[in-house]
């Protein structure tokens, strides 16, 4: 559909065996923040390293404003306005923080204004009091802001977050929720794989959920909160696996 | 764009370090006024070695990927320009255009084989492997090459006896003559080249390159995912610090008018990696002081016995990889650098 | 007809046993301990100096060969303990320690030793097939290797120390959460290991000349097999050591021994770059 700044088709990836996601059209709108969610073991981390190219489809394909870039290797995508946050933390963890936000923001801030952009993501993420510190000495809940700085810093037009409140306090996880929105006010788009139900009710607009690798429902967030469906297969009245 | 010799990927950036950089090059400038003909010349052989320590900490050190090839470089442009001095017969300033031709040799050999092994995400420690493996064929190969058949050109190699007879390098100077670089004229061109070098080096690793880099030893995903494309960044690295390698070996082979297959094998190939891993490879700085440091001191060893050098080198590397992995050089820096830090702050509060 | 395919055997037959036999302490190692050893070497020129000593005091052949293999194995315990314990898993690290230990052993030795020590002569028999003579005793180093990789296979599938081992090259934590000293497990394959690559040196050393560093011949040969073959000996070690021999010997009957070295090289770049994990990696995600 026009619009869709990320789309797929029938994208499918097996692991010798096993079929991790098989035949999944998601659609991303431009300006949404739409997340991803589904029980244990449905597929979304692997989808999520499809989408990013970490791991190339067995079958399918995957369009960024409509451009078929499939065959694109991660950095490509990046090149191309994708920002992407993995589930682990990972920072540069022997260098400072605002070295970490360097490097990020080098190739698209001239070297006159680095200073003051890394200043500002440096505020943004709450991180100013520790810019020379070894992004490695943070706490995980700051490190995965730095990690979102980072990502912000690219500009991007499609931000993807895998769980990125993983390890969060509740507190930490609603300030993220709140970022997320006032980054999406101001136009960004957002796919976030997650777990949290009431994260995802926070920030939700549109959802795409995943059950044993397929497309099980999509739709608004007031939909799938209301779908008996979906509530059935995260509380287990289905078949046994 | 302007690229700065100080920044975060350098230890010693402030006045004082430069200040002792400084009395450092001026008294290296003023050694040959005081001193013997045959120690400058010494000197000079000392210092040749450095270009390949300072190209392993590029490699190694700000790139991450243990490279066992600098021997192999070594050796290729060493015999490189034997070969091509020879033929040019080594007049007219002949020599610098074996030399440049020698380590674009080296450049392109690692292009090749860096690509092979980068694009094939060949990492850690079968990049090591791999290089060492190139490195121990290439030493079997030229010790199989004693035969008359083994020529290119007028060049022979000659086997495990070396190749030699190459002119040294030289200039057209004054009234017809020949400026023969050898002894203090050598020791100039050395230090020059290496000041050169060292500037280069620290603007390139302080540098956006430099930056990528250091991102990419750290986590080379979340460095690709930044949207750089890592490979590039790790084959120029790879490719320039082997070609230092392969200035080592043209200037060693000018200044001793023969090179053989001893160094580019084993224990060659180790030597390398004993002086960057003791000096700290994670800085060019205490890579090149620390690395002039061991030299030395293999060098004074070696005059009695070449055994007990070399086993003070293994002992060497095995005390550093079990007891200082930063490098003793490195770390004793810093500790000094702390020990001060907190002199200064106990004066204040005095 | 017969003669020359029976020689071009004879040839494979001879790389495979060199691969093999200087490669399964080395893959051991790996495998167990994600450490590299660069003393391996000196563990083979321990085994073959051993031997000789001992056939120079009287001993026969066979029964000096086995000593030779149990001094490099009890040193090799030795060793494990007090240097390579600090590297599991870390294997730039252990590869450095162990490189530097190496250089000590061999210049050491040259300084005390010397550069040369007499060496003991193949031992007698040859058999003709067509033009072509065949050395008897490198049909038996064949035979040892294949007894070697039958001895591997029955220590670690039927034996309670294989079993430990495996589950612990599996995970370690998780092991000895059961009950399995690690420790002690890591300790005997260091020195299984290490004997291993000792019996190598003792089957060669009637074949070549004794220096201190001899152990370089073996060197480059035992990696890339290691390489080839992947972290797991039982499946990795013989795939690779029959793929590298079939390079090996034909490239060596067609352009000679330095074509035969250039291009088992060549080839090990291109295979790792298929098999970033080796053969056992990819014999392990069939099995998935």
């Amino acid at each position: 559909m026009d619009g869709d700044l990320l789309r797929t088709q029938g994208l499918t990836k097996r692991f010798g065996g096993h079929t991790a996601v098989s035949g999944v059209d998601l659609a991303i709108r431009q300006g949404e923040i739409h997340c991803l969610i589904g029980p244990n073991g449905a597929g979304k981390s692997t989808l999520f390293k499809l989408i990013v190219g970490t791991h190339t489809p067995s079958a399918g394909a995957i369009f960024f404003q409509d451009q078929d870039v499939t065959g694109a290797r991660p950095y490509q995508r990046v090149q191309r306005g994708m920002s992407i946050k993995i589930q682990a933390p990972s920072v540069f963890r022997e260098l400072p923080v605002r070295l970490n936000l360097r490097i990020a923001l080098q190739h698209h801030v001239p070297r006159a204004a680095l200073a003051a952009e890394e200043d500002r993501l440096l505020e943004l993420v709450e991180l100013t009091a520790d810019a020379a510190r070894p992004a490695g000495q943070l706490s995980h809940g700051q490190q995965q802001w730095l990690e979102i700085g980072m990502a912000l810093a690219l500009q991007p037009r499609l931000l993807l977050l895998d769980e990125p409140t993983a390890g969060m306090s509740p507190h930490e996880t609603h300030r993220t929720g709140e970022l997320i929105q006032r980054l999406n006010a101001q136009g960004m788009t957002v796919l976030v794989v997650e777990h949290d139900m009431t994260f995802i009710r926070q920030i939700a607009q549109r959802v795409t959920v995943l059950h044993f690798g397929k497309l099980f429902a999509h739709g608004t967030i007031a939909e799938i909160v209301a779908d008996p469906r979906v509530a059935e297969i995260y509380l287990g009245n289905t078949h046994a696996a | 764009m302007f690229l700065s010799v100080n920044g975060p990927q350098t230890a010693g950036n402030g006045r004082a370090f430069w200040l002792a950089f400084a009395a450092v090059l001026a008294a290296a400038l003023a050694y040959p006024v005081f001193a013997d003909p045959y120690d400058v010349g010494n000197f000079a052989y000392l210092l040749l070695w450095v270009f390949m320590a300072m190209g392993l900490c590029l490699i190694w050190g700000y790139g991450g990927m243990l490279s066992f090839g600098q021997t192999f470089f070594f050796g290729i442009s060493g015999y490189a320009y034997g070969v091509l001095a020879i033929n040019f017969g080594g007049a007219d300033g002949t020599t610098f255009l074996a030399l440049v031709l020698a380590v674009g040799l080296s450049a392109l050999a690692a292009l090749v084989l860096g690509y092979f092994m980068i694009w094939g995400r060949v990492t850690g420690v079968f990049f090591g492997i791999v290089t060492l493996s190139a490195t121990l064929v290439l030493a079997f190969f030229l010790g199989q090459t004693a035969g008359p058949e083994w020529r290119i050109g007028d060049a022979r190699l000659n086997g495990f006896n070396g190749m030699g007879g190459m002119e040294p390098l030289n200039l057209p100077w004054l009234d017809g003559d020949s400026l023969y670089f050898e002894g203090t004229a050598l020791y100039y061109l050395v230090v020059a080249l290496i000041v050169l070098v060292y500037l280069g080096l620290r603007m390139l690793v302080n540098s956006r390159f430099g930056n990528v880099l250091v991102a990419s030893r750290e986590d080379p995903q979340r460095a690709e995912l930044l949207g750089y494309d890592v490979r590039k960044y790790q084959l120029a690295a790879f490719v320039l610090g082997s070609s230092l390698a392969g200035l080592s070996g043209v200037l060693y082979t000018s200044w001793g008018q023969f090179i053989t297959p001893s160094s580019v094998g084993l224990p060659a190939a180790a030597m390398p990696i004993v002086w960057v891993a003791f000096s700290g490879r994670s800085d060019i700085t205490a890579a090149l002081a620390g690395s002039f440091i061991v030299l030395l001191l293999f060098q004074t060893i070696t005059v009695y016995s070449q055994q007990a050098a070399l086993i003070l080198m293994g002992a060497m590397l095995l005390a550093t990889v079990m007891l200082a992995p930063q490098g003793f050089v490195l770390g004793a820096v810093r500790g000094l650098a702390r020990a001060a830090r907190r002199g200064r702050l106990a004066g204040q509060e005095a | 007809m017969f003669a020359e395919l029976f020689s071009f055997l004879y040839q494979f037959a001879d790389v495979f046993a060199f691969l093999v036999l200087s490669a399964s302490g080395l893959a051991i190692v790996f495998g167990m301990m994600g450490v590299i050893n660069m003393a391996h070497g000196e563990f083979i020129m321990c085994g073959a100096y051993v031997t000789v000593a001992l056939v120079q005091a009287g001993f026969p052949l066979p029964l000096a060969q086995l000593g030779g293999a149990v001094a490099a194995g009890l040193i090799g315990i030795a060793v494990e303990a007090l240097v390579v314990r600090n590297f599991y898993k870390r294997p730039l690290d252990s590869l450095l320690a162990t490189w530097g230990l190496s250089l000590v052993v061999t210049q050491g030795l040259l300084l005390t030793v010397g550069s040369t020590m007499p060496g003991i002569g193949t031992p007698p028999g040859s058999f003709t097939i067509g033009q072509y003579t065949f050395s008897t005793y490198r049909m038996v180093l064949f035979g040892c290797a294949l007894a070697v990789l039958g001895l591997i296979y029955v220590v670690f599938m039927r034996t309670r120390f294989g079993v430990h081992a495996r589950a612990t090259m599996q995970n370690a934590a998780i092991a000895q959460c059961l009950g399995v000293q690690v420790g002690r497990v890591y300790g005997l394959s260091f020195g299984l290991g290490a004997a291993l690559a000792g019996l190598c040196g003792a089957l060669y050393a009637p074949t070549m000349t004794l220096i201190p560093t001899m152990g370089a011949t073996f060197i480059v040969e035992s990696f890339v097999t290691v390489v080839v073959g992947g972290a797991n000996v039982l499946l990795g070690t013989a795939p690779a050591g029959l793929l590298l021999a079939a390079i090996r010997a034909g490239l060596n009957g067609w352009g000679g021994q330095i074509i035969g070295q250039i291009g088992m090289l060549l080839a090990v770049i291109v295979i790792i770059r298929i098999l970033p994990d080796g053969i056992s990696g990819l014999l392990a995600r069939r099995a998935r």
